[in-house]
C-alpha cells in the first residue's frame, strides 16, 4: 500500500493520457467553453553567475514556453511539457534558484486564448522565416539548394516541437520547403 | 530488486528499464507511480526528480545510469546518444535514429501500460545493442 501524508491530503493532479495535447484545439474542436489545464513554473534564478542563467532561459526558448510574467512560464499540459518543466525546475534548484511546478487553468477563457494567440504569433514569424529562407534558396546552385534544404528541414521540426497552436504560417513554411524540394528533384532527373 | 519511476513511461525510462534488467539486476520487479509520495520505501526510484538516479547537468537518467554504475561500454554509450536526443532534444548528440525512436515509443505508450511497454521494449533495446555493436565493430553500418 503506498503511503499517503494523510487520508484527506488532496490527490496530486493526475497526468493527462500522453496523447492529452494542445487542449487549446480540442475546445474548438469540442466548442467547449471550458479552459484546458497548463503547466507553470514560477522559478528565479540568481543573477550571477550568469552562464547556468543563460542556459535556463534557453532551454525554455527551445521548450516554446509562453511568458505570463517575469519567472512565470507556461505550456499546455501534456505528459511531456510537464516532464520538460519539471526537469527545468530541477535545473533552477541546482544553480541555486526557487522553483515550483504548477499545474494550472486559467479562470476566463480569454485569458487562455491571449496566452495561446501570443505563443502562436511568436512560431508564426518563425515559420516566416523558414518560408522566405527557402523561396530565396531556389536561386541557388543545386548543391547548395540541397544542404539548405536539410538544414530548413530540421529547422522546421524544431519549430514545430514548440508549435502547440499552429498558425496558418505553418502550412506556408511547409509548402516552400516542399517545392524547394520539389526543385532538386527536377535537377536531379535533368 | 524493487524499482520505482514515474507511470506513463517514455524512451528514457524504457531504456533504464531494459538496462537494469540486462546488466544490473535480471530479476528486476518495475513499479510505477504517480507521484514521489507513493514511492515503496525498499524501492530504487530512477528518473524522477529529486532522486540520484535521474536527470544530471543535462544527462539523461539513461546517461546517469552508465556513470553511477560505471558501465563503460562503448555500445551503451552509443545507446545514450538516440535515447539522450528523443528524450532532451537538444542536439547534443547527432542522433539520426532518435526521431524514429521517439515516434515508436510515444505511439505505444499510448495503446499499452507501463509493464507492458517495458516488456516489448525489452527486445527492440536487445536488437538495437546488437546492431551498434555490431556497427562499430565493422566500423560501417552492418547489413
Amino acid at each position: 500500500m503506498p503511503h499517503r501524508l494523510s487520508e484527506s491530503a488532496a490527490q496530486p493532479p493526475r497526468l493527462p493520457y500522453a496523447f492529452d495535447v494542445q487542449p487549446w484545439l480540442q475546445h474548438e474542436a469540442g466548442r467547449s467553453s471550458r479552459p484546458g489545464r497548463w503547466v507553470m513554473l514560477a522559478y528565479r534564478v540568481p543573477r550571477k553567475p550568469s552562464t547556468p542563467r543563460i542556459a535556463i532561459w534557453r532551454r525554455l526558448k527551445r521548450l516554446g514556453v509562453a511568458k505570463v510574467l517575469d519567472g512565470l512560464v507556461a505550456l499546455p499540459l501534456d505528459s511531456r511539457t510537464r516532464e520538460s518543466l519539471e526537469w527545468v525546475a530541477d535545473d533552477v534548484l541546482a544553480a541555486g534558484g526557487e522553483a515550483t511546478v504548477w499545474i494550472a487553468e486559467a479562470a476566463a477563457l480569454s485569458q487562455e486564448r491571449a496566452l495561446a494567440t501570443r505563443m502562436a504569433e511568436a512560431v508564426a514569424s518563425e515559420y516566416d522565416a523558414v518560408a522566405e529562407e527557402a523561396q530565396a534558396a531556389a536561386e541557388l546552385e543545386p548543391w547548395l539548394r540541397r544542404r539548405t534544404l536539410a538544414r530548413l528541414r530540421r529547422e522546421l521540426h524544431r519549430i514545430r516541437r514548440r508549435d502547440f497552436f499552429p498558425p496558418a504560417e505553418r502550412e506556408r513554411a511547409e509548402a516552400a520547403v516542399a517545392q524547394l524540394a520539389v526543385t532538386l528533384a527536377g535537377a536531379v532527373r535533368r | 530488486m524493487k524499482w520505482a519511476t514515474r507511470r506513463h513511461c517514455h524512451i528514457d525510462r524504457a531504456a533504464c528499464a531494459w538496462l537494469i534488467r540486462r546488466f544490473l539486476d535480471q530479476e528486476a520487479e518495475f513499479v510505477f507511480v504517480d507521484d514521489p509520495e507513493e514511492l515503496p520505501p525498499d524501492a530504487t526510484p530512477f528518473d524522477m526528480r529529486g532522486v540520484e538516479l535521474s536527470h544530471h547537468g543535462g544527462d539523461c537518467s539513461f546517461e546517469t545510469f552508465l556513470r553511477r554504475y560505471e558501465l563503460d561500454d562503448p555500445v551503451l554509450w552509443d545507446i545514450a546518444r538516440i535515447v539522450h536526443e528523443a528524450d532532451v532534444d537538444d542536439e547534443r548528440y547527432d542522433a539520426p535514429e532518435a526521431l524514429g525512436f521517439d515516434v515508436a515509443l510515444r505511439g505505444l505508450s499510448m495503446v499499452v501500460d507501463d509493464d507492458r511497454l517495458v516488456a516489448l521494449t525489452g527486445p527492440l533495446f536487445d536488437g538495437l545493442y546488437e546492431l551498434r555493436k555490431r556497427a562499430l565493430m565493422l566500423g560501417r553500418e552492418p547489413a
